[in-house]
């Protein structure tokens, strides 16, 4: 039975689909992840439960793969420092965090947004590239880049779970170049279902390295390595020609725009 | 709580020797992880080498007395300053000297490490001021210990 451990996710679960159920009820939201390359040693170590909800979950996913049997599933080793407690992100983290925030408001707005989507009129046409303009400049270049050529570094790039970050952050990019494209064919389906995936691409995304990732890496950081990426970031604000106050005004009015809409 | 056993920062304990002897482990010379002197904060200087892009250490006095892995878990690859928030006087320098750390000495983040006792809060307070009236913003770690050596607890301050 240890080879499940050092099986991918997608692939137990593919087999023995009740594991995805198991999971949910842990929080362990493997079922809609669109690459599921994480080894199920991995997932249940990097998630900080406790020991008891932990020879819990093994005893319920066992059951899951042959409930006839009387499997035994070993206990997977738990990365270095992590324990169950309320989390405190440490600054760095907390920044990456709260950029989030603009982020999902964002993607609160998309359903809206292609609700009312117009290719034909030049303000419409405005809203969906000020729209991907959000999306590229500071979703993408503002904040991932701070992930991809920061924080990355200092973990193992070939790990499971920065390979599945990377691929949510180039299937966005994917995206965005589709919606650009069809918005010079005026192509307003394609725009439509690209913003769709979009959402639904970043909420998870966002959702896993909030809940899973960051307080992950967080523990793996010397207090020396957070003051280092807490300078590093701090550079990137300063330097970089990307004003997320603009941004934020651009939310801003949008919701205000909805809203009235709505009302 | 006794009223004969008054404040807690100076209230008597006697720690169970016995189970603390059954439970150490068998060690050889542990070496000191100091770095620098002098440490107490009336006699550092701000700007001495040692603190330029450090990570600093505050710590109140008696942690490194409780904290049995002190040298090892904590002073390791640090610069240090201690203080007593509770007994100290003119403690308006300590907070011009911790500005000047984050300000001038550039140091990369600072460590306050405190014992249990309420009194131990206010070097958290003052690192707190100090940080709030500086120019630069460092990540700022705290440590809480107990009074046997255990960490009760052991987080990021809001930056």
């Amino acid at each position: 039975m240890e080879a499940y451990l050092d099986k991918g996710i997608k692939e137990i679960i593919e087999e023995f689909p009740g594991v995805e159920d198991v999971l949910s009820d842990y929080d362990i939201g493997c079922g809609p992840c669109n690459v599921g390359i994480c080894l199920l040693k991995d997932i249940v170590a990097i998630h900080r439960l406790s020991d008891e909800q932990e020879s819990q979950l093994m005893a319920r996913i066992a059951r899951a793969i042959d409930p006839d049997q009387d499997i035994r599933i070993p206990h997977a080793e738990k990365k270095t420092g992590t324990k169950p407690k309320d989390f405190t992100y440490s600054p760095p983290m907390k920044k990456l965090v709260d950029e989030h925030v603009l982020i999902k408001r964002w993607i609160a707005l998309i359903p809206e947004v292609v609700k009312n989507l117009d290719v034909e009129s030049e303000e419409g046409r405005r809203l969906i590239l000020d729209g991907i303009d959000m999306i590229r400049s500071y979703a993408d270049k503002y904040h991932h880049a701070k992930e991809e050529d920061i924080l990355f570094k200092y973990f193992d790039e070939e790990a499971d779970i920065l390979k599945v970050m990377h691929e949510d952050h180039t299937r966005a990019r994917a995206l965005v170049k589709e919606m650009l494209a069809a918005l010079e064919k005026r192509d307003k389906q394609t725009i439509v279902e690209n913003l769709t995936a979009y959402r639904e691409l970043l909420s998870e995304h966002i959702r896993k390295e909030d809940e899973i990732l960051y307080p992950w890496m967080d523990n793996q950081l010397s207090t020396h390595q957070v003051g280092e990426l807490f300078a590093k970031f701090d550079t990137v604000d300063r330097q970089i020609d990307v004003s997320p106050r603009k941004y934020e005004a651009f939310i801003d009015q949008l919701e205000k725009k909805i809203k009235k809409q709505e009302g | 709580m006794d009223k004969l056993e008054g404040c807690p920062g100076s209230r008597m304990m006697d720690f169970n020797k016995t189970d603390k002897e059954n439970t150490e482990p068998a060690v050889g010379k542990i070496n000191s992880q100091l770095t620098q002197w002098p440490i107490q904060m009336h006699l550092i200087n701000p700007s001495a080498p040692y603190y330029q892009g450090a990570d600093v250490l505050l710590t109140a006095d008696c942690v490194a007395y409780a904290l049995g892995d002190f040298h090892r878990d904590y002073l390791k690859d640090k610069s240090i300053a201690i203080a007593c928030p509770k007994l100290d006087q003119g403690q308006d320098v300590y907070l011009e000297k911790i500005k000047a750390w984050i300000d001038e000495a550039k140091i990369n983040t600072l460590t306050v490490l405190i014992m249990q006792v309420p009194c131990c809060g206010g070097l958290l307070n003052l690192a707190q001021q100090a940080a709030d009236g500086a120019k630069r913003k460092v990540p700022i770690k705290y440590v809480v210990v107990g009074v046997q050596g255990e960490i009760l607890q052991e987080e990021w301050a809001a930056a």
